[in-house]
Parts: C-alpha cells; structure tokens; sequence
C-alpha cells in the first residue's frame, strides 16, 4: 500500500491529519477529501469569504507531504498565463547569439533552397522544453509525486477560461502542438474555490465534488481557536468565540472571518487579557471588523454583546 | 444498479437538482465506498457528488430526509409491554387485528404497499392530496376498520369498549400519517413540476399583470438574458488583452541592442467597449410596467460597466448611482417613488426629459453607444421635439425604443410613437419577457 493510501485509508486518519496541520475539520470536509480522494475528482469549495477555503488546501497539501500549486483566477487569466509560454525572449537572444553557428551550418550550401532544407534538420530546437515556461497548470501536471493545485476563486475567471479548464480537469493532460501531449505523471489533487461573483457553469460543476463550507459552530471555532492560539485561557475562548458568533447575526456589510476570530484571540492574548469587558472589546474591535460602518453599528450594541458572551461563558 | 440510489436519484432530479449520467456514476461509487450503515457518511458522500451549488444542498438537505426517513414505521406505536389482546371480533379487519395485536412491522409494510398500489408518485399538484388520500384508505381496508369500531361500540362490554376505544386512536394516529405522507410526496415530487409550469406561464403572461412576488424570478430569467449579451462582449475583451508578439517594433527596439532583442513588444487590439445609455419612462402612464423596465436597466447594470441610467417623467435626471449603490428591491421602490431624486412626477414630457438629456448628458454619446429608450410615448399632447430625437440618433451609433403597447396603438390619441419612430433604429412592442427575449437577441445578432 502507498504511502498516499495509507494516509487516506479511512475518514478519521483524514480528520487527525488535518488536526496535525493545524486544521481543524468538520466531519463532511474529511468526508468529502476522502471521496475526493478515492474517486480522483477535484473539489469545488464554496462558502462566504473567510471560512478556510484556501486553508484546506494548504493543510491538504501538507497532510499529504506534496507541494502546494496555488492559480490565483482574475478576469482576463487566459492559458498563456495559467498553463505554459514560450520564453520568447529567449529565442531570439539565442537566435542572435548563435548567428554565428548559423552562417557556419548553411555555409557549404549553393542554393537556397539547400540552405534552408539544412536549416530544417535544426528547427524545432527553439520550440523544446528548454524554452518552454511552465505556469502554475503544467507544473502541477509535471510534479512527479502529484501535488495539491489550487485553483483559486475560479468564479473570478471568464467563461473561456472556465472551459479550459474543463479539459486539464477531466483528462489530466495538456497538448502543446510543438511538442506533444503532456500528461501528468501522478495526478494532482485539486481545489477549486469559488465565492460566488458569478455563477459558475453546469459543466465545471458536474465534473467536480461539490463541497460548502458554512462558518463554524460554536464548539468547532472553539478548538479552532485553542489549536491555533496556544496559551489562551478556556474562558477567554468561550467568550471570544461567543461574541463573534453574536456579530455574525448582525447586519453588517462584511462577516468577521475565522481568521479573524484568530487574529483578535492573538491580540487578546498579547494584552494578557483575561475575560471580555467592554473597554477591551471597543478598543480590538478593529482586528476583526474592517468597515468603519460595520465598526459603528457593533458599537452601538457592544453592552448587550458583552454581556450577552459573558452570560453564556461566565 | 442499486435500487434504493436509483429511486433517490430520480426523487433528486424531480425536485429540481441536476444530476448527470457522470453524477450518477459517482454517487454509485462513493455508496460503495461508504455502504448504507452509517448515515451521516452516506449523506456527506452523496451530497459531494450530487448536490453542486447552495440551492441544490438544500433540496438535497429536505430530499434526503424526506428519502431516508424513519417516520412511516409503526413499531414505535407500540410500547414493547403492550400485552397483544388477541382480536375479539371474528372475520376482524386486518388493521383491526393488526392494531390490537401490536403487530407494527405488518402495518409499516401494508402502508407502504398501499401507498404504492396508490401510485402516489405521480401526484402533482396540491389539489389531489384529497384524491390520494382516499385511495390510499381504501387500499388499507380503512371502512372495515370504521365497521368493526362500530360493532365493537355497539357490543358495550368493558372489554369491547376499551378496545374501540384504542382502535380509534390508532385510526386517527393513521389518518395522520397518511396526510404526511401525502404531503412530503408532493414536496419531494411536484414542486418543480409547478415551477416549470409557471416559468413557461412566466414568458407570455402581459408585464403589468406580473406580481410582486414574481419580481425576483423574473429577475433571474432576466438576468439569463443579460448574461449572454455579456459574453458577447467578454469574448473580445479577451482576445484584445492576449495580444501577439509585436515582431517589427521588437526588431526596430533591438537596434539599440546591436541586434539582440531584449525589448519585446506586443501587439494588442484595440477593444469595442459595450456602452449603452438607457433612458427609461417612470410616469404613471407606464405604471404598471415600469417595475420590469427598471429591473431589466438594473440587470444590464449588474453586468455592463459602462452603462448610464436614466429616469424621466417630467424631467430627466441620472440613476446609474443609485443601482450601484442599493440592493434591487430597494433601488426599485426609490426609482418608482422618485423619493431623493431631483425628478418631477408631473405630467410626462418627452420632449423637454429629451432636451434635458440632449443639454446636460450630451459627452455620454458616442459613435458606439448604444442607446434604449423605454416609454410609450405617451406625451400628453406636449410639443415632441422630434428634432432632439433626430441629434440623439445622429450622435450614437443606434437607437432602440421599447413600448410595451402593440404597434397598432402607436400614434393613438396622445402617443407621439409614430413622430419619433423615423429616428429610432429599431422599435419594439415590449410586454412580456418573450419580447424582451428577441431584444435580447437583436442586440446579440447586430454587436
């Protein structure tokens, strides 16, 4: 058995070795990894921003000991900057600085016509790997021992650019007309991440596993926050969590992200703060919440809040 | 293939998920892989290779608890002390017997034969539920049952009484739950039944008879429509960023270089920007459809960027902010109320909302804009000032009038259609989303 089977043998290995990352898993992420896994599909992760969508992939990648490819999608990407290029600019300096070789090779020739037919036995030297720039697609199709490929916020890209996709995502291989078909050595596990700017097509849908990550429960972003922050006190954590899950249900323009309930743990943990009072939680309030806007209506509700988190972790 | 999977698949697609052959496939794969023992792997497994978006997880979420529910068992109606009183009634229903002998696998498999020789499948619509239950009565043998009550009541006795009495709240406990399961076959199979009904309903039906409630499925069909005028437009977009290798100016710049290029130069195409002004009636003339005028501006506003919104009535002032800035319904309700605008909710006056275009917004024309005007022309017998028309329509590169009446009623009493009409590059009837369609497709065929 491979290494990489053992790993995914069954769900809870999954899940304790994402916990070993420092990632910590709901039962239906680990679940559908382990599909994942086993059917060889990709994964399309949804979820509001700020839930780990990207983490999980760099957890996945190093649970599974492979490097981490990571395609950032925007409007415009296109394969030239996803999947490979020709280092133009190397050809020609080359061109220029073999000249000389050149004029030696055709130098025996009459005609033109020989000069060229001589030529014709060297041409495709200038379109061979050597010259070839692998972007992040074909690098994680060349990996040797398979990689995690990351294909970020693919709701960003344009349609084209989502067909393209389709192609590297069913077969695994790229054709490159001057050289031939490359295909992966090991497949690469894949993510795709979307947050929902656009609707992404049926198509690229059908072909993946579809997974949606909400924000946490309660317990969950608890232990989230005591794997990632060592050294907080339990009541902190409870009341930290608590109040966040409280902002969550308010109507605010941006949601503070799981990230930023560590970020805020951190800071808390650097002031030695020991429980949540109201001066401490107006004056951090700016490590998790990023509009001014979103600032003044939790303002104006901080007493309840507080009191509210302290009331449930006292 | 797996039975139980393959029913579930269908129940799936009939409430609304899309499930390929490829899915299918997948979904048979991971329920190997996870077995039917554990609940909630099986759930997870199926709901990765089945469900693909928000929407679909949550019909999955109901489908799946609806598929794999518990609820139709009788074994629970029956506490495990229930001493099994043999039936004192000879040639007794078999519900009868089945009841006072607290035999619940037996029922739980005579609801659920019943409910199949029912063939409650095919219900559609919420008016059969009385039909269905009936039926599925009367395959139960449910009048016998009410005979042997009777008898039993008449009979007196304790014994007798007391039986008919727990027959009677067995009957009632079953009454229920055929009702619920009547009523989750229909959540499960006909909903989508329904909807597509009225989608199709939806295209034809006049605008101004639209609902409310209707507003935010429009609005999806709507924006179908929008988006494919978009990728007409991202497509060039994409193939003017590419650009080539610029060999001539790269060779010229390698001069500098003795000859070695190390200044490369690409060539990029120059890109056809899409830019439309939209101009759109809120008088109380086009009350009744203005709502659709406006979600269809706001849905070529969600997707266009360079677009300019305008309202008028008796004057015209610019919206385009205020789709930005505001979520649909509210955007709607200020335009129509014209609360917090500069507008005028007089009289509607094309000509003089016109001039005020012509006057202030002038610098938004271009040799490639293309401008849609909404309105029934309906001018209150004011002065048309074709000619402002005429210069609007010499300075961009085509003009579209929307009217939502037929052209038969165009230059009617007070409208001024057939004035305009001379300077507009097309003009359309446009009352339904039929009609907005091939707009739709007009501008599609001629960018």
């Amino acid at each position: 058995m491979s290494v990489m089977t053992e790993k995914f043998s069954t769900v809870e290995r999954v899940l304790l070795g994402l916990k070993d990352t420092g990632y910590i898993a709901t039962m239906q992420i680990a679940h559908t990894l382990y599909l994942a896994f086993h059917l060889g599909k990709p994964i399309l992760v949804e979820g509001p921003a700020g839930v780990g969508k990207t983490e999980l992939s760099k957890a996945t990648s190093s649970f599974m000991g492979v490097p981490l490819i990571r395609l950032q999608c925007y409007e415009g990407l296109d394969e030239s900057k996803a999947l490979y290029e020709w280092k133009y600019g190397k050809q020609l300096l080359y061109t220029q600085l073999l000249k000389d070789k050149l004029n030696r090779i055709i130098e025996g020739e009459t005609s033109l016509a020989e000069s060229i037919d001589k030529l014709h036995q060297y041409d495709d030297i200038f379109f061979s790997p050597q010259f070839l720039e692998p972007r992040p697609l074909l690098k994680a199709l060349q990996e040797k021992d398979g990689a995690v490929l990351l294909v970020d916020e693919v709701d960003k890209s344009d349609d084209e650019f989502e067909a393209f996709l389709l192609e590297i995502l069913s077969d695994f291989q790229v054709s490159i007309p001057e050289i031939g078909t490359i295909e992966a050595t090991s497949q690469p596990f894949v993510f795709l991440t979307s947050n929902s700017t656009r609707e992404l097509g049926e198509a690229l849908r059908r072909r993946c596993l579809h997974l949606y990550i909400s924000f946490p429960d309660q317990a969950l972003e608890r232990e989230i926050v005591r794997t990632r922050v060592p050294g907080i006190s339990e009541k902190l954590t409870s009341q930290l969590v608590s109040f966040i899950h409280q902002v969550r249900k308010l109507d605010i323009k941006k949601l503070p992200s799981v990230s930023e309930t560590i970020d805020w743990a951190k800071t808390l943990v650097l002031l030695h703060a020991e429980k949540l009072d109201r001066e401490l939680v107006k004056n951090t309030l700016n490590t998790f919440l990023k509009a001014q806007e979103d600032i003044r209506v939790t303002e104006e509700k901080l007493h309840t809040l507080t009191e509210h988190a302290l009331r449930e972790a006292p | 293939m797996d039975r139980i999977l393959e029913n579930f698949i269908t129940t799936l697609r009939r409430s609304g998920v899309r499930v390929s052959v490829a899915e299918t496939m997948d979904a048979l794969r991971a329920a190997e892989l996870s077995g039917y023992g554990v609940r909630q792997l099986l759930k997870d497994f199926l709901s990765a290779s089945l469900a693909k978006s928000l929407p679909e997880k949550e019909m999955f979420e109901s489908c799946f608890r609806h598929f794999f529910s518990i609820d139709d068992t009788f074994e629970e109606d029956f506490p495990a002390e229930h001493d099994a009183t043999p039936p004192a009634v000879q040639g007794a229903a078999f519900l009868t017997q089945a009841f006072l002998a607290g035999d619940g696998g037996g029922l739980t498999i005579a609801f659920n034969e019943a409910a199949g020789r029912a063939d409650i499948g095919s219900i559609q619509s919420p008016t059969q539920k009385g039909l269905y239950t009936q039926r599925i009565f009367q395959e139960l043998g449910m009048d016998t049952l009410n005979r042997d009550i009777r008898r039993l009541t008449e009979e007196g006795g304790q014994e007798a009484l007391a039986q008919a009495r727990f027959l009677e709240i067995m009957r009632d406990t079953l009454i229920e739950r055929v009702r619920n399961r009547i009523q989750r076959q229909l959540d499960l199979y006909a909903r989508q039944r329904v909807d597509e009904l009225s989608e199709g309903y939806m295209r034809n039906m006049h605008l101004s008879s639209l609902d409310t409630r209707d507003l935010m499925r429009i609005h999806v069909i709507v924006q179908k429509m929008v988006k494919q005028l978009k990728d007409r437009y991202s497509r060039k977009q994409k193939a003017a960023r590419r650009g080539r290798l610029d060999f001539k100016k790269t060779l010229r710049r390698s001069v500098t270089y003795s000859g070695l290029p190390f200044d490369i130069h690409w060539k990029s195409k120059k890109m056809d920007r899409p830019d439309i002004v939209a101009i759109c009636d809120v008088s109380r003339s086009v009350s009744n459809v203005v709502r659709f005028f406006l979600l269809v501006v706001y849905s070529l506003n969600e997707v266009i960027s360079r677009i300019r919104s305008f309202t008028f009535c008796s004057n015209l002032v610019e919206v385009s902010h205020l789709f930005e800035t505001y979520p649909l319904q509210e955007a709607l309700a200020m335009l129509k109320s014209g609360a917090g605008l500069p507008i005028l909710m007089n009289r509607t006056d094309y000509g003089s909302s016109l001039c005020d275009f012509m006057d202030q917004y002038a610098d938004s024309l271009s040799k490639s804009t293309t401008v849609i005007i909404l309105g029934d022309a309906r001018n209150n017998y004011w002065n048309p000032r074709t000619e402002v028309l005429r210069s609007i329509s010499e300075r961009c590169r085509r003009l579209i009038w929307l009217n939502p009446e037929t052209p038969s009623l165009w230059g009617s009493g007070d409208s001024d259609m057939k004035a305009y009409l001379p300077y507009c590059t097309t003009a359309r009837e446009c009352s339904t989303l039929r009609h907005l369609e091939k707009v739709v497709e007009y501008l599609l065929r001629s960018t």
